[in-house]
């Protein structure tokens, strides 16, 4: 139950007849300030027992099931009246405030008996992940609109908004470069990290050093009888490699770099790569962990790899705690016993946290080729620049230590036999696509 | 639930046109949650019953009632006295209008006057004295002295109980002394030429009864405290003496407290009389409305929705943590330092040195490549400590003017720092 602002006006109104009154007399006045309340009250009482139940009532929802993160969402919610009397209703649908109901959530609805009426909200979902609303609650009124009465309904509703993906419009670009590295530019040196692709006919221009003369010899020319056509061997980059995605979702993936969370870097990093690897043939495993497996995608290709990616990574966010490096061998031999490229999206930026890492990336260099990417700060390269005052020479003095520590660090890796890609957050995924490119240009996939 | 068909012409969406189910209502009904609550609302009940059966009970018991009421057995009721007086003999009327006091007052009876609130007007009050034979006035006020006494003043508190009768009334003489507590009065000499008596004088200040007559012929007390006549002090002393002596002189009491009933039909006009009559249920029904609206704007629709928000840390706060620390001890040889493997890294890698190049090494080659001292340069960036904070700042801006510099002589040669390594990928 609860009173209208209307309830309230007339009630305010009051001061009409009791002013009247009042010039006839005190005890006029005070009589007709009870005759008033009386009639109000009276008044209110009536039109809450008139008021539709807000109990009686079907609520069907539609949504859309996955969305990605900046596009709007329409969120339907069907109000049927279930009662005999007319329901006139305020609805408020419960959605969480990171769901971003835009403008206000609560809609006037009037709904005769046994019909019913949509209810039609847009949403601009403001964080990545499952974004919630359980239950709706239903204001209504009276005929007069002086009272309501107010219940609150059970109605789960789930709209799972994945990653946003804006690394894809370094895509093309890179896919350019792949086509580049691919049979379909014709590729006739023969190097490491390709195969033999075909034989085909030789067209000026072409090298002839990749002339295969033994092909040569099997190719009579039919229209020059005697005579035979020059055949030339084309070579294409290996194809079929393997490659493991490892997203690190402990404490240090919490970390806001440049307004986008390390996991969120290393999110969009992953899905360029898994994007650009995809197209070229390699197959793709995702693995997110911190001290157990969070969450993997495996066996998956094609545009199918992707959507099941970003569905895995909506509902992950960092966790605080201490990674558990020692189970990624683990997980990493699960995937594949065979060599394949491993990248790791850590933060390498800290000798102390980065020891687990350290501890186990011989493991991982044994077996495989190690990428380890992490986002660099590039706030503390502006820090360590500005030396005005003492304050910013400290400032300078603490960010030139973090800097050399995540040197530190990378030189650390490098000496385990292990590659690193660091970058500011929005570069960190082009430049780990180039880092693939250019491992797969020089065969060591 | 009524199963409920959909009629045609409404503007729906949802595929299945069928009969549907109600939601599940969370709130409660107000019948179940009443059923949920019955412990505790028949819990509550019970209290405030046993608050209403205890509050009878006190009210039957002791009354209460105004300060130095006849009937109020309080420790400011006056009943001990008016109780001893009524059981030898004296015939008490407890006056609450003034006609009825000034009726006992014409029949003789003593008139003890009690004016708390100084509701009586000048006018009445003087014919009270005019009429009354012996009138024992109770902590006059200013006005009532005015009119009864001239000259009879009021002088503050007294400093301790009072023993020094200091004039030869007998009923005072009787008393001897009295309580702490008392008020003073002060009779100047105009009034003690009219005949008005102090007793119980304290030091100079004044006395706490005065004694006098009306031109009437009328025998006045003015009594500057109740003290003396309150159930809980009488005993003290010689209240009870003097309360007695004042109270019991005749075989008639009038104990006469004004009322609001007894205020001057001419005194000056109150609020209520100033306003019109419609003020104050206009106020009443304003704070309804208040409230209407308070509960209007109060009334939260439905739950709240709690949101999980995850963790996102500033990583810079781990860089602004550290330099604070530094600054805190002042470790500036220390953040010196760190300044000053950076900037040689740096100067190394524009130099084209290998990375484990030594300090020395280096420094050679910055002096080399910028023409500065070699000496100067070595200094600044491994030898020198700094002093101060002033001096920390300078080195800090000496490194940076030095690494600058060694960019600029090789400025044209390094135009594409990143092209010697970045370019991965080109070649097939």
């Amino acid at each position: 139950m609860a009173p209208t602002g209307r309830f309230a006006l007339v009630l305010a109104l009051g001061v009409v007849p009791v002013v009247v009154a009042g010039l006839a007399g005190v005890p006029e006045a005070w009589l007709a300030l009870v005759g008033w309340l009386f009639l109000v009250i009276g008044a209110a009482a009536i039109d809450l027992s008139l008021a539709a139940s807000p109990r009686r009532v079907a609520l069907t929802r539609e949504l859309p099931d996955r969305v990605r993160l900046g596009e709007p969402v329409t969120s339907v919610l069907t109000v049927q009246n279930l009662g005999s009397r007319t329901l006139r209703a305020t609805v408020r649908d419960a959605w969480e405030p990171s769901a971003g109901v835009v403008g206000s959530n609560r809609t006037a609805l009037t709904i005769p008996p046994a019909e019913r009426r949509r209810l039609v909200l847009e949403l601009l979902p403001q964080r990545r992940g499952d974004r919630r609303t359980s239950q709706v609650t239903i204001r209504s009124a009276g005929p007069l609109r002086l009272w309501s009465r107010q219940a609150t309904l059970a109605a789960p509703g789930r709209v799972r908004v994945l990653p946003p993906f804006h690394s894809r419009a370094h895509l093309p670009s890179r896919l350019t470069r792949l086509r580049e590295l691919d049979g379909r530019t014709p590729l006739l040196i023969r190097g490491q990290g390709t195969e033999f692709d075909s034989i085909r006919e030789y067209v000026r221009g072409d090298d002839v050093r990749s002339i295969d003369w033994r092909a040569t010899a099997r190719h009579a020319d039919p229209e020059v009888p005697g005579s035979m056509r020059l055949m030339v061997r084309t070579w294409r980059p290996e194809r079929d490699r393997r490659i493991v995605i490892v997203a690190d979702t402990s404490r240090t993936a919490a970390a806001r770099i440049a307004d986008e969370p390390r996991l969120d870097t290393a999110y969009e990093a992953s899905l360029l790569l898994a994007a650009l690897a995809t197209h070229a043939g390699d197959r793709v495993d995702f693995l997110a962990t911190d001290r157990r497996l969070r969450g993997r995608v495996h066996g998956a290709t094609g545009p199918e790899l992707l959507a099941r990616m970003v569905d895995t990574m909506a509902g992950i966010d960092a966790e605080l705690v201490e990674a558990d490096w020692a189970i990624v061998p683990g997980q990493v031999r699960r995937v594949t016993s065979r060599h394949a490229l491993v990248v790791l999206l850590t933060a390498a930026d800290s000798p102390g946290s980065a020891r687990g890492l350290l501890s186990v990336l011989p493991q991982l260099t044994a077996r495989h080729t190690v990428v380890v990417a992490s986002v660099a700060d590039p706030a503390l390269i502006d820090a360590s620049r500005a030396r005005g005052d003492l304050d910013e020479v400290y400032r300078a003095a603490a960010a030139e230590r973090g800097l050399n520590d995540a040197e530190r660090v990378g030189a650390a890796i490098r000496r385990l036999g292990a590659l690193t890609v660091a970058a500011a957050p929005h570069e960190l995924p082009p430049a780990l696509a180039d880092r693939y490119l250019e491992l797969k240009a020089s065969g060591k996939l | 639930m009524s199963g409920a068909s959909t009629p045609t012409g409404v503007a729906v969406g949802t595929p299945d046109h069928g009969p549907a189910d109600a939601a599940v209502a969370l709130t409660p009904t107000v019948r179940s949650s009443v059923r949920r609550r019955r412990i505790w609302i028949g819990f509550a009940a019970l209290l405030v019953l046993g608050a209403i059966v205890i509050f009878v009970v006190q009210g039957a018991v002791s009354g209460g009632g105004p300060r130095l009421g006849a009937d109020n057995p309080g420790p400011t009721g006056a009943k001990a006295l008016v109780q001893v007086l009524a059981d030898h003999g004296v015939t008490v009327t407890d006056a609450r209008s003034y006609d009825a006091a000034l009726e006992g007052a014409h029949e003789g009876a003593t008139v003890v006057l009690y004016d708390e609130y100084g509701l009586l007007g000048d006018d009445r009050l003087a014919r009270l004295a005019m009429f009354a034979q012996r009138l024992v006035v109770v902590e006059p006020g200013f006005g009532a002295l005015e009119v009864i006494a001239p000259g009879v003043r009021l002088a503050g508190a007294a400093t301790g109980p009072l023993d020094d009768v200091a004039c030869d009334v007998p009923t005072a003489q009787r008393a001897g002394s009295l309580s702490d507590g008392q008020r003073l009065l002060t009779v100047d000499d105009d009034a003690l030429d009219a005949g008005w008596v102090g007793c119980f004088r304290d030091a100079d200040f004044g006395h706490a009864v005065v004694f006098g007559e009306t031109d009437g012929g009328s025998e006045i007390a003015l009594v500057a405290a109740a003290t003396p006549f309150e159930n809980g002090r009488i005993a003290e002393h010689g209240n009870a003496a003097l309360a007695i002596g004042l109270a019991g002189a005749s075989d008639d009491l009038v104990w006469y407290l004004p009322g609001p009933g007894d205020a001057d039909a001419e005194a000056a006009p109150t609020l209520g009389d100033l306003t019109p009559g419609w003020v104050s249920p206009m106020l009443v029904l304003a704070i309804i409305v208040v409230i209407a609206a308070g509960v209007w704007q109060g009334r939260r629709f439905g739950p709240l929705v709690a949101e999980n928000l995850p963790v996102h840390i500033p990583a810079r706060e781990t860089s602004e943590g550290r330099a604070r620390l530094y600054a805190r001890n002042t470790a500036r040889t220390h953040a010196l330092d760190q300044l000053r493997i950076g900037a040689i890294q740096r100067i190394a890698s524009v130099l084209r040195l290998p990375r484990t190049a030594h300090v020395d090494e280096v420094s050679a080659a910055a002096a080399a490549a910028t023409g500065r001292e070699a000496g100067a340069v070595h200094r600044l960036l491994a030898d020198d400590a700094p002093t101060g904070d002033r001096d920390l700042v300078r080195l800090a801006a000496d490194l940076t003017t030095l690494e600058d510099q060694v960019r600029a002589t090789l400025a044209p040669a390094t135009s594409h720092p990143e092209a010697g390594d970045d370019s991965a990928g080109r070649r097939p």
